[in-house]
């Protein structure tokens, strides 16, 4: 065999496991996790399948393909004149549906990498819920933290 | 074109593609959002008077009483339920004797005049509401009880009412 054949081969070789992986990874923050009003003193807890109050995250990728879920999650939320709220996730706070569909997640805890399987269309939802938790002299205001969710092949 | 071009061209390109395609990490980000309604706070605003007391003769100050019945300035998120709850002495003291204060009577309002007020044990507590600026009233009245060879002197006691939504 010439060795421009051979050339050719390893690179069709190499190419070949990436070309597998299918469509570019997309991850989208669709919808924030929304406590509103909170009073001083009395934890507000979002569950991850609060349609309206959940946060989304819709993810594109591998189809059937292994990925890796994890998130960088806030300690506090920031008020006014930077006062903190402690914002606590628990253990099955995050869900993954392979279906998108915010009735039917596997929970997890995103505190924890995890890793799924994406379905044969690609396409997955993640949800998030948490706890706030504010001080008997919490100060009044409106208060935001930030939730990152990166999505890995494996 | 020469066979060695072709062959670069399609090396590069498949490697191309790999390379485009090596972009495996990705990620988004949303926000939680909170909005903290305005802490409770309480004061203090009138003690519980009962004036000259005569050993043997009880004396009662009603909760309706508004010169004389303690009161607790309530204020907080405006119209939002509250539940209140007291820390109710036994007895008064004065230089280590005492006197006791029973049959504790409370009233709570939306205003500083009792008007449209309701009655309420502070034994039991209650849950009324802030009015439409975030306020509340609360008034407590009791009765003591003096021996009818009860040590003169000034007696006092501390009540403490709780407030939390």
């Amino acid at each position: 065999m010439k060795r421009e054949s051979w050339v050719l081969i390893g690179a069709m070789l190499l190419s070949v496991p990436l070309l597998a992986q299918g469509k570019p990874l997309t991850v989208t923050g669709v919808r924030g996790v929304t406590f509103g009003a909170v009073l001083p003193g009395v934890p507000r807890v979002v569950l991850r399948t609060d349609p309206a109050n959940s946060g989304q995250f819709d993810v594109k990728g591998p189809k059937g393909g292994p990925v890796l879920l994890s998130f960088v999650l806030p300690l506090t939320m920031t008020g006014p004149a930077g006062a903190l709220m402690p914002i606590v996730f628990g253990s099955s706070d995050a869900g993954y549906s392979a279906t998108q569909s915010i009735g039917s997640q596997v929970g997890f805890d995103p505190r924890q990498p995890t890793t799924v399987v994406f379905p044969n269309n690609g396409n997955v939802s993640v949800f998030v819920g948490a706890t706030a938790n504010p001080g008997t002299n919490q100060r009044a205001g409106a208060y935001t933290g930030t939730i990152t969710l990166t999505v890995t092949y494996l | 074109m020469r066979s060695i071009t072709k062959l670069s061209l399609v090396v590069a390109a498949l490697v191309l593609t790999g390379t485009a395609l090596q972009a495996q990490t990705n990620n988004a980000s949303i926000t939680a959002t909170a909005s903290v309604q305005t802490p409770i706070n309480v004061v203090g605003a009138q003690q519980l008077s009962f004036g000259n007391v005569f050993p043997g003769v009880n004396k009662t100050i009603a909760a309706t009483d508004l010169t004389n019945a303690g009161r607790f300035d309530v204020t907080g998120q405006a119209s939002t339920p509250v539940t209140i709850s007291f820390t109710l002495p036994a007895t008064l003291g004065s230089a280590g004797n005492t006197m006791p204060i029973v049959s504790y009577t409370g009233v709570h309002a939306q205003n500083n005049a009792q008007t449209g007020g309701s009655a309420f044990s502070p034994v039991a507590g209650a849950t009324p509401t802030l009015n439409a600026s975030g306020a509340l009233w609360v008034w407590v009245g009791a009765q003591v009880q003096p021996a009818t060879n009860q040590a003169a002197g000034v007696y006092t006691g501390s009540i403490t009412m709780t407030v939390v939504y």
